[in-house]
C-alpha cells in the first residue's frame, strides 16, 4: 500500500510562493551584484529566517558583514519539485518525504479503506461505507450467484422427535391427558392387570427382557392385588371363567415395559369417579427381545390412548380410531376383527393414506371386565394404540429401522424437516 | 405370530363352494386372521392366537361355510363311545392325558399337510412349544391293545420316526434333533414318560413317535394321543383335532381313560352355554340390533341361541376354547353384524388434553439447545457396562441389567447420557465440525424406595466438539439454559476422571448437585478413539 501525504497550510503557501530558502536567492539573483543587505532581505520576503537556515545550509549563500551574498545559484530545488508532485499526487523520494514531513510541509493522509473505493467496485458492503455515505459513490461487484458456499447445518430436533411431537399435540388437541409410567416394571402392571394369563406365550423369555438383580418389585395395593389373583383363577366378580391359574411369583417379577399399556393400566387404578370422563394417552419406550437387523430392534415407541367414561360403546370406539387415522391424514377408514389380549370386541384400523394406500395404522379394544373391574373401573374403557415409530418410518421414507435411534450425525443433519 | 399355509383348492373344496381370491380373502381377514402372501395355489395366513379353532385348514372352512350361511349355526359332533380302554399312571410332572381314535380316513396329500401342519401350530402355541401340551397321531391299527401311559426308565428302547434303528429313550434325548430341541422338558427326571403296547414303546410324550406306529398312505384309522400339563388345555387341544378330522368325514371315537379306580372318557364334545342379554350387546356395542339380527350374527358366527326368559342363551362349541366370557360373544355379534356395516361415532366426550410436565420441560429445554445450534439425537436406552463406564474413564456403577440379553451390545439401561453422545460422536470423525449434539432422554437408576426397585430419570446432556472447544464456551451454554428455565445456579469444583482435573463442576442448585460440566477428559476420548476436544454437560431436568 503506498503511503499518500497531502501539503499543509504552509506547504500550499510555498507551492504558490516558493519556498522560502528559494524566495531568498531568487531575490539575491535579480540584485546586480548577486548580494542584498540582511535588512532588505529579511523585510522583502516571509518567513525569512527559515530561508536563510535552509539556502546557508545548503551553501547558496554566505553572509558578508551586513550583507547576504548569492555564491551558488541552486536553479530547480528538489524540495520545491518534491511539492509539486505531491500536490499532483505522484510518488516522491523517501528522503525527501523525510524533510518535507519535518518541516511540516506536508502530512500523511488516513486514507478510509472506503474511500479507496470511490468511484470503484466493491465487494463487501461494510458498516464505513454506510456510515460515512459512501455506499453513494461505489459500485458493488457483481456476484456469481451460482456459486459453491460452505454448507450450514441448523440445530435441529431429531426427524422422529417432528413426528412424536406431532402427534402429541394432535392428542392434546383431542383431549387427551398425556400419563407416564416407569421402564422397568412389574410384570403385574405389563401383564396379569392386563389379564394376560401367567403362561401367555408373549410373556416368556424370548418376548419380555427380564431384569438380573434385583428380581422382584414391591406389592404396593395388596387389595388391588387379591382381585387381579381371583379374576385370573376364576373370574371374580366379572362373570368370566377366568385362567383357572395365576402365578403371584411372576407378577413380582421385574422386567423391561413391553407395552405401553401398562401405563394406562396403572392411570385407571388412580383414576377416581370424579375424574370421569378422562382421556389419557401416552407415547413412549418399550423394550422386546428382538433379532437386531432392518427390520427390528430391541427398543421400540408406542402411543397409545384410552377413553373412560359412561356410555362409551364399539361405535364410538370406531369413531376414535376414525378420527385418528384422519389426523394422521387418512383419506378413508376400514375396520377389520383383531385379537389383543386384554380387550374385547377388539379392531384393526386400515386407513388410506395419499402415496401409500391402504395402511394398518393401528389397534384398538374395549378393555375386557377382567382387565377393568380389578381396577375399580366398571365404566367401559376404550383403548387405541399406534405403532408410532412404524408411521414414522413411513412418513420419513425410511426402511432401516435402526434410523430412528440414529447415530449418523449426516443425515441428520441432512434429512429434510417433517412437513 | 406364526404363519400357516393352506391349499386354497383343498380350502375351497372343505367350503365347497367357489369364492374368487378376493372374496376369500376377505372372509380371512373377517377371522381376525391377517392374509400374509398368496400364489397361484396356497394362501399363507398369519394366526391369530386366540382362535385355534381355525389354525386347521378343517376349522377354517367350517368357520367360512357358517359365516356365508352354507352351514346354519352350531355345528353337532357325533362322539361313538368308547372301545378302547387306556390304563394311566400318574406321572406328577406330566399327569394329563386325553386320546381318541379316528376312524374311516382317507390319506391324501392334502390330509397329511394338514395333520403336520395342526399339530405343529398347535403344539407351538396352545402346547407352549410342547411343554403344556404335545400331540402324538399313530396308524392305529398297527398299535396292539393294552395301551397304557407310563414312565419307563431311560434304557427303554424305541425306533423313533423317521429312523430305522432302535435306541434307548437316553439316546433319543442325545442324538435325535427332537431329543435336543424338547429335552429340556424332561430334564432332571430318574425315568421318562412313555406310551406303550403290547409290542413296547410307540410314543414318548413330548419327544417323538415310534416309526412302527407311523402313519402313511395306507392308514385307515388314527389314534391321537396328548400329554400335558394343564387339563383344560390338553381336552381343548383334543377338541380341536377331532373336529378337524370330523370336518373331513372321519368318525371320532371316544377312549375310556382309568386312572386307578377312576375313569374318564374324552373326548367330550357336548357344547357349552352363556346367558346373554339383548341389552347389554347392544349397549356394549353401541346399536339398537333386533333380537332376530343378533340371533342371526350369532349363526354366522357357528353359535346355536335359543330364546330364555328374555334372555338368549347362547350354545358354544367345544372347539371354541376362547370364550371366556359374555363379551367374547359380543365381539362375535359385531363380527357377524360386519364390523364395517358400523357407522363411527365420535361421542362429545368434552376434556382438556394436557402434556406431562416432564415432557413440556423436556420440549423447553430442547428448543433452546435447536437454539444454541446443536443437534437432538435419540439413542436407545439399552447399552452396555463398557460405554457407561470404561470407556468413560470411571467405576463401574449399579445399573438395571438383563438376565437375557440378545446382544453384548446391550445389556444393562444407561444411568447416564453422555456415553451416547460421545458413541455419537465416535461414529461420526470424519464427518465436518463442529459436531455439538445434544440429547434429552431417559435413564434408569437403582432405587431400593420404589415399586419398581428402580427410577426412571428424564436427562439432558450435550456435547460441543471442535479444535477450540473449552470449559468456557459449555459453561457460557449451560448458564444460558438455566437463566433461561428460570433457574437460580451455582458452580462448584467437581473430580470425576471423565473430566480433565480442575476443569470441571458439578452444578448446584438448591444445595443439591443437579448436574456436571468440564472438558473431557483426552483417556476419554481416546477410548472413543476421538481426536477432536469436546466439552460437555449433563443435567436432570426432574431436578430443575
Amino acid at each position: 500500500m503506498v503511503q499518500k501525504y497531502e501539503l499543509t497550510q504552509e506547504g500550499k503557501e510555498y507551492l504558490k510562493k516558493g519556498l522560502p530558502e528559494k524566495q531568498l536567492v531568487e531575490i539575491l539573483n535579480k540584485q546586480p551584484m548577486k548580494s542584498l543587505s540582511f535588512d532588505e532581505a529579511k523585510k522583502s520576503i516571509g518567513n525569512f529566517y527559515i530561508g536563510l537556515q535552509w539556502a546557508l545550509k545548503n551553501k547558496w549563500i554566505e553572509s558578508y558583514g551586513k550583507d547576504l551574498v548569492l555564491i551558488k545559484y541552486p536553479g530547480k530545488i528538489p524540495e520545491q519539485e518534491a511539492l509539486e508532485k505531491i500536490e499532483r499526487g505522484e510518488e516522491v523520494e523517501q528522503n525527501l518525504v523525510n524533510i518535507l514531513l519535518q518541516r511540516k510541509l506536508i502530512r500523511k493522509i488516513v486514507v478510509s479503506e472506503a474511500d479507496k473505493l470511490i468511484g470503484k467496485e466493491v465487494t463487501t458492503l461494510t458498516p464505513q461505507l454506510l456510515k460515512s455515505g459512501l455506499w453513494k459513490q461505489v459500485k458493488f461487484k457483481k456476484y456469481d450467484v451460482n456459486i459453491p458456499v460452505p454448507k450450514v447445518y441448523p440445530g435441529k430436533l431429531h426427524p422422529y422427535r417432528q413426528i412424536i411431537e406431532e402427534v402429541r399435540e394432535k392428542l392434546i388437541g383431542l383431549g387427551f391427558v398425556e400419563a407416564k409410567g416407569p421402564l422397568v416394571e412389574l410384570n403385574f402392571w405389563n401383564a396379569d392387570a392386563l389379564f394376560m394369563p401367567s403362561d401367555h406365550p408373549a410373556r416368556g423369555i424370548h418376548d419380555i427382557f427380564i431384569v438380573k438383580e434385583p428380581k422382584q418389585g414391591k406389592v404396593i395395593d395388596e387389595n388391588l392385588w387379591k382381585r387381579v389373583e381371583e379374576t385370573h383363577n376364576k373370574g371374580w366378580i366379572t362373570g368370566s371363567r377366568g385362567w383357572g391359574n395365576w402365578n403371584f411369583e411372576l407378577a413380582k417379577r421385574l422386567i423391561l415395559r413391553s407395552q405401553t399399556t401398562a401405563v394406562s393400566a396403572r392411570t385407571l387404578s388412580k383414576l377416581k369417579r370424579d375424574d370421569l370422563p378422562y382421556k389419557m394417552f401416552v407415547i413412549d419406550r418399550n423394550f422386546r427381545p428382538d433379532v437386531i437387523d432392518s427390520k427390528h430392534f430391541i427398543e421400540f415407541d408406542q402411543c397409545e390412548g384410552i377413553v373412560v367414561g359412561e356410555e362409551l360403546n364399539f361405535k364410538n370406539l370406531l369413531g376414535y380410531l376414525k378420527e385418528i387415522a384422519e389426523t394422521f391424514g387418512a383419506e378413508r377408514v376400514r375396520f377389520k376383527p383383531s385379537y389383543f389380549p386384554f380387550t374385547e370386541p377388539s379392531v384393526e384400523g386400515i386407513a388410506f393414506i395419499k402415496d401409500l394406500g391402504w395402511t394398518e395404522f393401528g389397534g384398538a379394544g374395549i378393555f375386557r371386565p377382567e382387565v377393568t373391574y380389578p381396577l375399580g373401573i366398571e365404566v367401559p374403557v376404550l383403548a387405541w394404540g399406534l405403532g408410532i415409530g412404524r408411521l414414522a418410518m413411513i412418513k420419513l421414507g425410511i426402511s432401516d429401522i435402526r434410523y430412528l435411534y440414529s447415530d449418523n450425525l449426516s443425515w441428520l443433519r441432512n434429512k429434510e424437516m417433517v412437513r | 405370530m406364526p404363519t400357516i399355509t393352506y391349499d386354497k383348492k383343498d380350502l375351497l373344496n372343505l367350503i365347497g363352494k367357489r369364492l374368487s381370491d378376493e372374496q376369500l380373502e376377505e372372509i380371512i381377514h373377517l377371522m381376525k386372521t391377517n392374509v400374509e402372501s398368496k400364489t397361484e395355489t396356497e394362501i399363507t395366513v398369519e394366526l391369530t392366537p386366540d382362535r385355534p379353532d381355525l389354525f386347521g385348514i378343517e376349522g377354517l372352512s367350517r368357520a367360512i361355510k357358517q359365516y356365508l350361511g352354507l352351514q346354519k349355526g352350531l355345528k353337532k359332533f357325533t362322539v361313538n363311545s368308547p372301545q378302547l380302554h387306556i390304563k394311566a399312571s400318574y406321572l406328577p410332572y406330566r399327569p394329563y392325558l386325553a386320546a381318541s381314535v379316528i376312524r374311516n380316513v382317507s390319506i391324501t396329500d392334502s390330509f397329511i399337510r394338514s395333520l403336520m401342519n395342526i399339530q405343529d401350530v398347535l403344539t407351538d402355541t396352545i402346547g407352549r412349544k410342547r411343554e403344556k401340551v404335545a400331540i402324538g397321531i399313530h396308524d392305529f391299527d398297527k398299535i396292539i391293545p393294552n395301551i397304557v401311559y407310563t414312565e419307563v426308565s431311560s434304557d427303554e428302547k424305541i425306533v423313533p420316526l423317521d429312523t430305522n434303528e432302535e435306541i434307548t429313550l437316553a439316546e433319543v434325548l442325545e442324538k435325535i434333533p427332537k431329543g435336543k430341541e424338547y429335552g429340556h422338558i424332561l430334564s432332571g427326571l430318574k425315568k421318562l414318560p412313555a406310551w406303550i403296547d403290547a409290542k413296547g414303546i410307540f410314543s414318548f410324550p413330548p419327544i417323538i413317535n415310534s416309526e412302527r406306529t407311523r402313519v402313511t398312505e395306507k392308514t385307515k384309522n388314527l389314534f391321537v394321543e396328548l400329554t400335558g400339563t394343564d387339563k383344560e388345555a390338553v381336552l381343548q387341544t383334543l377338541n380341536i383335532i377331532v373336529t378337524n378330522f370330523a370336518e373331513r368325514g372321519c368318525i371320532i371315537e371316544a377312549t375310556k381313560i382309568f386312572y386307578g379306580e377312576k375313569s374318564e372318557v374324552v373326548p367330550n364334545l357336548n357344547p357349552t352355554f352363556i346367558d346373554l342379554g339383548i341389552d347389554e350387546t347392544n349397549k356394549l356395542i353401541g346399536l339398537d340390533l333386533k333380537k332376530s339380527d343378533i340371533i342371526d350374527a350369532l349363526n354366522r358366527m357357528g353359535y346355536d341361541v335359543i330364546e330364555n326368559k328374555g334372555m338368549l342363551k347362547v350354545f358354544i362349541p367345544a372347539y371354541r376354547t376362547d370364550i371366556l366370557h359374555k363379551v367374547d360373544l359380543i365381539e362375535d355379534v359385531a363380527i357377524g353384524y360386519g364390523f364395517n356395516n358400523f357407522i363411527p361415532h365420535l361421542p362429545s366426550v368434552a376434556t382438556i388434553g394436557k402434556v406431562h410436565p416432564i415432557e413440556k420441560l423436556s420440549n423447553k429445554v430442547r428448543q433452546l439447545l435447536v437454539g444454541f445450534g446443536f443437534q437432538e439425537i435419540i439413542r436407545p436406552i439399552l447399552t452396555n457396562h463398557k460405554n457407561l463406564f470404561d470407556k468413560m474413564n470411571i467405576k463401574s456403577e449399579a445399573v438395571i441389567e438383563l438376565e437375557n440379553p440378545v446382544s453384548s451390545e446391550y445389556i444393562c439401561l444407561r444411568n447416564w447420557l453422555l456415553p451416547s453422545l460421545m458413541e455419537v460422536l465416535s461414529a461420526n470423525k470424519h464427518v465436518e465440525y463442529p459436531q455439538n449434539i445434544f440429547e434429552v432422554g431417559d435413564v434408569v437408576v437403582p432405587d431400593n424406595d420404589e415399586e419398581t426397585m428402580s427410577k426412571t430419570i428424564r436427562k439432558v446432556a450435550c456435547v460441543i466438539s471442535h479444535s477450540k472447544s473449552s470449559y468456557a464456551e459449555v459453561k457460557g451454554v449451560v448458564e444460558s439454559l438455566l437463566k433461561q428455565m428460570g433457574v437460580i445456579y451455582s458452580f462448584k469444583e467437581n473430580s470425576s476422571e471423565t473430566f480433565i482435573e480442575g476443569r470441571q463442576a458439578s452444578i448446584v442448585v438448591n444445595n443439591k448437585s443437579i448436574g456436571i460440566l468440564g472438558e473431557i477428559s483426552p483417556v476419554v476420548l481416546e477410548q472413543w478413539n476421538l481426536e477432536m476436544p469436546c466439552a460437555a454437560f449433563e443435567i436432570s431436568l426432574d431436578a430443575i
